[in-house]
Parts: C-alpha cells; sequence; structure tokens
C-alpha cells in the first residue's frame, strides 16, 4: 500500500474555507437560466418582460437625463406624486445609470441588468439577501420538490414606493359571523 | 338525506344487475322497512341487522351501493382492489348528487417527508385570500359556509387572541395598529383530536399530515372540543355547494364531498403537495408570509426558518407539538 500524504486539521480547515466561499459566492442564477440548486431548480423571475417602457434609451435617445430633482413630465408624470423611497435624498439617478440607462447602478457604481434588480435592491437592504437567498423572505412558484421560481424584490415591492400597499380584504361569510358580537373589546 | 340516490328499494327496483337477486317476495325486514322510509344511519341499519336475520343474509344478494357503502370497512384495512371500488362508489355519488365528474384518488405520504408550516407575521395582512382559496379548493360548502383559516386581528404589541377579531370587516388591510394572526389545523404531532377520537376515524399519517376518513366519523365532535386551535369544523345540515364551484381533483382522506354529521378540517392540501404542489393557501397569498415544504430536507424554507428565525409556536404550554410555525422577519 502506498504511503498517504499526513493530513494535519490545517488542510481541513483550508479545504472548509474554501468550500465555504465557493458555496457562498456561486450562488448566482442568471436570467431565464435554470441552475441546479441540490437538485431542486430554481429560476429567477425575469423582470424586462414585465416592464411596459423598456427600453429606456428608445425615448432617451433624443431626451436628454436631467440629474437634477425636477417635476416629472411625460410617462415619469405619476412618480413625482408618487415617489416615496429613501426620503427626499434619492432620485432617478441613485439607482437608475444616467450614462446607460438600459441599466442600473448599485450603491457601489456597479451596473446590472433591470433582470438583475435584486442585487440594486440589496446592495442597501443586505439584510433581506440572505433571507430571500434562503426562501425565508419572498415569494417562490413552482413545486416544493420540484422546478420553481422566485420572484424578484420588483415583483411585489415598487421600487419607487417599496411599502407594500394596503388592499381590500375578503369578506368573511356573513353566515359564519355571529349574532352577538365575539371578541369585541 | 332526499338528495341520495336510492338505487335498490325492494319493491321498485330497477337496476339491471340488481333485479335478479332482489324478488319481491323477500321479507320485508327492517332493513327493507329503512330503504322504504329513506331515513339512513348507521346506528338504524345496525338495529335493522340485529332484528333480522333474514335482511341480513338477503342484502349481500343486492350489493348496492348503499349496502357497500354501510359496511365499508376502515380506510387503513381497505385492499387496493377494495380502494378502487370505494372510490368508484364515491365519484358515483358525487355525480348522482351534483351532477359534476370528479376523480378521487388516494395519494400517499412520500417517503421521509415531513410537512411543516411556517407563517410570517411580519408580512401577513389580514387580507383573507388564503381562506377563500382554501375553500374553493376544499370544496367548502356554501351552506353551512365554513373556513378552515380564520384570520384574527389583534392590537399591535399583545398577544391577547380573546380580544382579537375574526370577523373584522374593512375597506383596507392592515388597519393601522392592528397585526394580522391566521390559524388553521397546526397538524400537531400530539394531536389532541386523534386521542379524543373514540372511534379512530382521525389519525396521523406519516408525513404530519392529521387526516380524517369522512365515512368512518360518527360526529360525536369529541375531537372538535379536544383541539385548542379550533382548527375543525362540522357538517350541522347536508353540505351544499355550487356545482360549477367544485374541484375534481379530489382525494379520499382532503377535498371529497362530504355529508352531513362529520367533521373536516384543514390537510394542508394533501391532494396537492402530495403531488408536489403548494398548498392553495401559500400559491394564493401575495405577501408572501406563507411558506411550506418538508422540514426534513435542510435546504428547504420551513427548515431554514426553524433554524434561523426565532419561532414560536401557538400554546406552547398545552404540548400538543404542533407542525405550523410562527415568526417575525
Amino acid at each position: 500500500m502506498r504511503h498517504l500524504p499526513s493530513i494535519d486539521w490545517r488542510h481541513g480547515a483550508v479545504a472548509l474555507a474554501v468550500g465555504w466561499l465557493a458555496t457562498s459566492c456561486t450562488w448566482e442564477p442568471r436570467r431565464g437560466e435554470p441552475v441546479d440548486e441540490k437538485e431542486r431548480v430554481v429560476t429567477i423571475e425575469p423582470r424586462i418582460p414585465l416592464l411596459a417602457t423598456y427600453p429606456c434609451s428608445s425615448c432617451h435617445a433624443t431626451r436628454t437625463p436631467q440629474p437634477e430633482r425636477h417635476p416629472l413630465k411625460e410617462v415619469h408624470a405619476v412618480r413625482t406624486f408618487d415617489f416615496s423611497h429613501g426620503d427626499d435624498t434619492f432620485w432617478c439617478y441613485q439607482c437608475h445609470s444616467i450614462r446607460n440607462l438600459d441599466q442600473l447602478v448599485t450603491s457601489t457604481g456597479a451596473l446590472v441588468g433591470f433582470d438583475e434588480a435584486w442585487k440594486l435592491c440589496t446592495s442597501c437592504h443586505g439584510d433581506k439577501l440572505d433571507d430571500w437567498k434562503r426562501g425565508m423572505h419572498g415569494l417562490i412558484v413552482g413545486e416544493w420538490n420540484g422546478p420553481r421560481t422566485k420572484l424578484s424584490c420588483p415583483s411585489c415591492h415598487n421600487p419607487h414606493h417599496p411599502r407594500y400597499p394596503t388592499i381590500e380584504p375578503e369578506k368573511m361569510p356573513e353566515t359564519i359571523k355571529p349574532l352577538t358580537p365575539f371578541g369585541a373589546k | 338525506m332526499s338528495q341520495r340516490p336510492v338505487t335498490c328499494t325492494k319493491t321498485d327496483c330497477t337496476a339491471p344487475s340488481c333485479a335478479p337477486d332482489c324478488a319481491p317476495s323477500a321479507p320485508a325486514t327492517g332493513l327493507v322497512q329503512l330503504r322504504r322510509g329513506g331515513g339512513t344511519s348507521r346506528r338504524s341499519i345496525l338495529q335493522a341487522a340485529a332484528g333480522g336475520v333474514a335482511a341480513a343474509v338477503a342484502a349481500p344478494a343486492c350489493n348496492t351501493p348503499e349496502f357497500e357503502a354501510y359496511f365499508q370497512k376502515h380506510y387503513k384495512k381497505l385492499t387496493d382492489e377494495e380502494k378502487v371500488k370505494v372510490f368508484a362508489r364515491l365519484e358515483e355519488k358525487t355525480r348522482q348528487k351534483t351532477g359534476v365528474r370528479v376523480r378521487i384518488g388516494d395519494p400517499p405520504p412520500i417517503e421521509g417527508v415531513h410537512f411543516a408550516y411556517a407563517l410570517n407575521l411580519s408580512h401577513c395582512n389580514g387580507n383573507r385570500r388564503c381562506a377563500e382559496a382554501c375553500a374553493r379548493e376544499n370544496n367548502l360548502p356554501d351552506e353551512p359556509e365554513m373556513r378552515y383559516i380564520r384570520v384574527l386581528e389583534l392590537d399591535n404589541g399583545s398577544q391577547h387572541l380573546e380580544r382579537g377579531t375574526v370577523y373584522y370587516d374593512r375597506e383596507k388591510v392592515p388597519a393601522p395598529g392592528k397585526f394580522y394572526l391566521p390559524v388553521q389545523c397546526h397538524q400537531c404531532d400530539n394531536a389532541p383530536c386523534v386521542k379524543a377520537c373514540p372511534t379512530g376515524a382521525t389519525w396521523k399519517e406519516n408525513d404530519g399530515i392529521v387526516v380524517v376518513d369522512y365515512d368512518w366519523c360518527i360526529g360525536c365532535r369529541y375531537c372538535q372540543a379536544a383541539c385548542p386551535y379550533h382548527a375543525r369544523r362540522f357538517n350541522w345540515v347536508e353540505p351544499k355547494i355550487e356545482p360549477s364551484r367544485i374541484n375534481p381533483h379530489q382525494a379520499y382522506l382532503s377535498n371529497r364531498i362530504r355529508q352531513m354529521g362529520v367533521v373536516e378540517k384543514c390537510t394542508f392540501c394533501l391532494q396537492r403537495t402530495r403531488r408536489g404542489m403548494y398548498p392553495a393557501c401559500y400559491e394564493v397569498c401575495p405577501t408572501g408570509a406563507r411558506k411550506f415544504g418538508d422540514l426534513s430536507d435542510p435546504e428547504s424554507e420551513v427548515r431554514q426558518i426553524v433554524e434561523n428565525k426565532r419561532v414560536w409556536i401557538l400554546k406552547e404550554d398545552l404540548g400538543t407539538e404542533p407542525r405550523f410555525f410562527y415568526f417575525y422577519g
């Protein structure tokens, strides 16, 4: 039998660290490209097909973007009243790239596509990134033990006013209600 | 009861398979009289069987669906061939009663899977979509109206369940200063309802789901009294359901059409989840508050939540060991 090289604990520690780095850094499913994650296929919902006015450059080829805060016009008019993200400190080019309007820009200055909007969101909201990766935050559609699609941040949170809106609830059936109020304070 | 199809009444039996065996000269004993009267219950049929041996001898020859229903074995003792017959009979019964062709299946528990549910109370906004979707998926009757999922509205900063209400009626939710706590069957590992059942009509399956055999339930409602989560519902009258709203994809132990006098409950939509799908309440939830999966899979969402979040269970002091976890986050 051949002599095997002796393995001390440092080799194991290095291997573990490399393994941990590999697993924690390689989680990056791309648009429409299924990633086999422990025998389960997880895809992230692509965003661009849902955008009505994409690509932005189709209009902004003739309209010059203005970096200062100003009342918005045309398709953006609603944003002037509807914008409630980051108080008064944010404006369009906090997230949209002014150099390439078809791209988004993260807080560190990196350009990401609209389909990778979750990278932009989590560049500030990093606490949600881990929860979302593990499936603890956000919507997942598909099968619990089969192919599934993770919804990206903007699928639920409008990026321009991210708080989830109040919605109308389903009614409690009338016949279930008791004649005398129950649980009244 | 009047809608129940009576295929053999001895005197006016027209079924071709039944006619030769059911001679009009058969003695009009208790069983026969019961069928004529239309009053049918397990107790009365047993009384009739005790009263006249002739009836018991003559009845097997009839081989009617009614007879098979009375003498159907417990679900766990049914062989595969018997199950096929039982399901076919129930499908036919539903077709005669509602005019809808349904398919009753029997998906078995998946080996090694332990279902669990987690609910994010920070995200739930009390919109009751879950309760409605559940009602449609599980063929909950229009009369008596019932919901497996009850959403409690509670004051922020308190968990005083008795001061909450499930009957809130609001234009928009969430209301300021309130939070919402949906409650449904917790599929307890140490289920009080299973221990309370005197007939063995409810039991815990291997994947953790507590099920009810509606054909074995006698309607004593002991389980309903034993459940600390108010998760079980009772059919006080013959359940009526709009035929167009019937979900034809049914399972014997979950969403098939129930009859009067039996208890029913949430089964984590086992007709869906045992085939890989998510429960109806999960799929319809717009807020992402609901998380469902296999607790024995280290990568599943519920397992991640149980390991990494501060989960809590309702009425922990009762020792029911639920499979339903709440968390904030």
